[in-house]
């Protein structure tokens, strides 16, 4: 085993937004250290709830706890007096700089992201905004909901009924997306740095992320120059599909995209539905031929729901896998724990909170890799713990 | 799947006219990651767009193409040609040069079709191997065993190789051998079941969401692996599992449940476009003029909603003890954003938007696909999008990457390869082979 991969990385993150945050996560998690300067308020993230045990405080927000994990906290007002002199203890032996102000906030503090980098040409300053530090929308007001809408994303999310407005997917995502984005430019920035020695500034903008967030919906556009229609829980596509999600005897959905042209997938779908005497009249040749079943869809979308509805979802969803078909379960968070292929791989870790909740469970590492392993998941720390 | 098609020799020729023509012709490329080659055996999206990341920042990315199993985003009908249809709504034959999807997610890499089930191919491919640093694949589990191509196996072949390997479940666990694609991975990690409105079923994503944020976690994942091997001379397997990064994106509701024992089925969970931390109201997607048309609102304080009131004209309802104040606001959501939305329901959602955001109130029309390709000014001026000419497509805009960089520069050197375009460059420039070896070994079909 090496060392883990960001160890020696010294990064400063100034992030008002749980984007901001994620992204010093992500390098934390691989051990860097990272250092979260936090007005005297604290991040404003520590006002968010929900709140360990319902406890409002600013020690207490569970979204602090999410996106927190392995950082440092020194208290730092930049508001009163120069930013920049306030920085040059950080920013001198830094490799990085996470900084989420839109340029309206940085006039107003009178922080200069460009002198930033020619003060401190190794830096690699990563800049997290709603739009991005130019054009006309750069000081427009933002939240996930408001970016998820302008970038596309959101018009492709909802219910068939088009009466019903289109609906936000749960989680702050539209800041996961930009994180992702920036992680990945950070880590191209770094490499270069390898050879040329030399940091730059990184404009990431929460807008263009989700724009290009929407996987078929803009080729749909740019190609085809047609328009998606939201489906519930599925893709939106030009015209209306069929509903893959079935409603089991517990409750609980099962999702099977039942693709009538799959001749594989079908016989192995008709001959569970027959051990369970629910085939009817599928097992007849006629629906051997797809034409056959492409006239009855209706039909046999209706055995299909009652196949389902007769067993429980996790049976359902264990047993199509072991046949070799891509079926899913639709888990409540909850469920999760309870997980046996997430159990084997030990994928939640404990993570000690030094308060009364103990020990608590977080999500792992989503990537492994066989040179190192996991840092170990500490805390996110209180406020102005580190000075 | 193609290779009987009548339109074949076409589109040979086709195939061999681009291979000819010099300003498709592989150069070396600039870059952070100009040197690195890749053997790329991804395919479909989050496959294919993990491998693009490297291939924008400058790696050689050579894709080792399957023709008598082509790449669904090769068949897809997202065309030029297609019009309106369902992506399953295939053609019997369709022209695999023409793949929209497959050009938007392979743009800047080579590509091969290279006859794995052919022995001298699969040793065309470990040579091939033996002269790259980074192997990529996403294949169900077992297909990367069945030709050998374990880690340890590519690390005999090539000195600290870095390979990926990215599934729906990971390479361990009693679930490692499932299949999935996008939604399934959405559903198992519990991202569809959190998103909806409260006593229905879940809406979830109109999109493969998780093949791009796997995709994205992917490319970070070999990037980091790269950067530490940079520093330390060491390579690396990964393994990562697109239903637990899934989990990873839930967010504080995970939390939620880990220390404070939340039950997020039945009652009023999920919340749809309500927001619980922090409490904004309104906060919702309020009907526009026009069919379908729609636009998002966010209010977090007194200010924002004292300025929602002066654009909507309606300054009476701060005076309503139900809106008092944000508390009572976001306890009244029902009555507000009936209130809402019968105010914005004959209004322009760009023009609202824009009043409202000159007054200081977060909003958004939700925009098209059409607006965010075509219309939206601030995209435009980030050049979000980008345009190369392709042989079969013609000209094309590409999605770019939303990060602007002060000194990187992307090489967008050439969209996606014709099938086998880059078969003659890599036997011959890469490989080392005899054009006659070449000739040979394309008529006993281990290339093409």
């Amino acid at each position: 085993m090496s060392a883990h991969p960001y160890a020696g990385l010294k990064i400063v993150e100034i992030a008002d937004h749980v984007g901001g945050e994620y992204l010093g996560r992500l390098f934390a998690e691989l051990g860097a250290e990272v250092t979260k300067l936090e007005p005297p308020a604290g991040s404003a993230t520590r006002h968010v709830g929900p709140y360990a045990g319902g406890a409002e405080g600013p020690e207490n927000s569970l979204t602090f706890w999410y996106y927190n994990t392995n950082k440092k906290s020194v208290l730092v007002d930049l508001a009163s007096g120069d930013p920049h002199a306030a920085l040059v203890p950080f920013l001198a032996d830094a490799d990085m700089l996470i900084v989420t102000f839109q340029p309206g906030v940085l006039r107003q503090l009178g922080l200069d992201l460009d002198r930033l980098s020619q003060d401190f040409p190794r830096l690699v300053i990563v800049s997290m905004t709603p739009y991005g530090l130019t054009g006309p929308w750069a000081d427009y007001r933002s939240s996930d909901l408001v970016a998820l809408a302008a970038g596309g994303p959101l018009h492709m999310c909802g219910y068939d009924d088009h009466s019903i407005p289109p609906i936000m997917p749960g989680g702050p995502q539209a800041h996961h997306t930009t994180a992702a984005f920036a992680h990945i430019a950070v880590m191209a920035a770094l490499i270069e740095r390898q050879t040329t020695g030399l940091g730059q500034l990184l404009d990431v903008s929460m807008h263009s992320a989700s724009a290009l967030n929407t996987e078929l919906g803009n080729p749909f556009w740019l190609y085809n120059r047609v328009p998606v229609l939201r489906q519930t829980c599925r893709h939106a596509q030009p015209v209306m599909t069929q509903s893959p999600m079935y409603e089991c005897a517990d409750g609980s959905y099962v999702y099977y995209t039942l693709i009538l042209a799959d001749q594989h997938s079908w016989k192995i779908l008709v001959a569970w539905m027959d051990e369970l005497g629910m085939a009817a009249m599928l097992t007849e040749p006629a629906y051997g031929d797809v034409l056959h079943r492409q006239a009855n869809m209706g039909q046999i979308q209706e055995l299909v729901e009652s196949f389902f509805l007769i067993q429980n979802g996790h049976d359902a969803y264990l047993e199509g896998q072991r046949r070799g078909l891509p079926i899913g379960i639709v888990n409540a968070p909850e469920e999760l724990l309870d997980d046996e292929h997430l159990k084997a791989r030990g994928f939640f870790v404990p993570v000690e909170t030094d308060t009364a909740h103990g020990t608590v469970l977080y999500p792992g590492e989503s990537c492994r890799y066989s040179a190192f392993g996991a840092v170990e998941r500490r805390r996110a720390p209180r406020l102005g713990e580190d000075g | 799947m193609t290779t009987a098609s009548p339109k074949a020799a076409e589109r040979a020729a086709i195939t061999a006219a681009a291979a000819a023509d010099p300003t498709r012709r592989p150069r070396p490329l600039g870059g952070p990651l100009a040197g690195v080659r890749v053997v790329d055996f991804c395919w479909m999206g989050v496959g294919a767009i993990a491998t693009r990341m490297l291939a924008d920042f400058g790696a050689e990315v050579i894709r080792i193409e399957d023709s008598k199993r082509l790449d669904l985003p090769r068949r897809l009908p997202i065309n030029k040609t297609a019009g309106a249809r369902a992506y399953g709504d295939e053609d019997a034959d369709p022209d695999p040069n023409a793949g929209g999807l497959f050009n938007n997610f392979n743009r800047n890499k080579l590509g091969i079709t290279l006859n794995m089930r052919d022995p001298r191919g699969r040793a065309l491919c470990e040579r091939l191997i033996s002269l790259s640093s980074v192997v990529t694949e996403n294949f169900a589990p077992g297909v990367m065993e069945r030709w050998g191509l374990v880690y340890e196996r590519i690390r005999e072949l090539t000195p600290e190789p870095i390979m990926a390997r990215m599934s729906g479940y990971g390479h361990s666990g009693p679930h490692a051998d499932f299949k999935s694609y996008g939604p399934v991975v959405q559903a198992v990690s519990g991202l569809s079941h959190v998103s909806g409105l409260p006593g229905r079923e879940p809406s979830g994503w109109g999109l493969s969401y998780m093949d791009n944020m796997a995709a994205f976690h992917n490319a970070a994942a070999l990037l980091t692996a790269i950067y530490h091997r940079n520093l330390t001379g060491r390579g690396t397997e990964i393994d990562v599992s697109a239903v637990e990064a899934g989990i990873t994106l839930l967010g504080p509701v995970m939390l939620e449940v880990t220390v404070n024992g939340r039950k997020t089925r039945g009652g009023s969970f999920p919340t749809g476009n309500r927001l619980e931390h922090p409490p904004m109201a309104p906060h919702g997607v309020y009907p526009a003029l026009g069919t379908d048309r729609w636009v998002a609102i966010a209010v977090a304080n007194d200010a924002e909603w004292l300025s929602l009131l002066a654009e909507l004209g309606h300054p009476e309802w701060n005076d309503d003890p139900r809106f008092a104040s944000q508390a009572a606001r976001h306890e009244n959501q029902d009555a507000l954003d009936a209130l809402v939305g019968r105010a914005t329901a004959g209004r322009d959602r760009h023009d609202l938007m824009h009043r409202l955001q000159q007054r200081g109130v977060a909003a958004a029309a939700v925009q098209t696909t059409e607006d965010v390709c075509d219309r939206d000014p601030q995209l435009a001026q980030a050049g979000v999008f980008f345009e190369l000419d392709h042989p079969v497509i013609g000209p094309a805009r590409f999605e770019g990457m939303p990060v602007r960089f002060s000194r990187l520069r992307q090489d967008n050197w050439r969209s996606a390869p014709l099938l086998g375009e880059d078969n003659r460059h890599v036997a011959t420039q890469v490989l080392g082979l005899a054009e006659d070896e070449y000739r040979r070994l394309v008529d006993e079909g281990v290339f093409g």
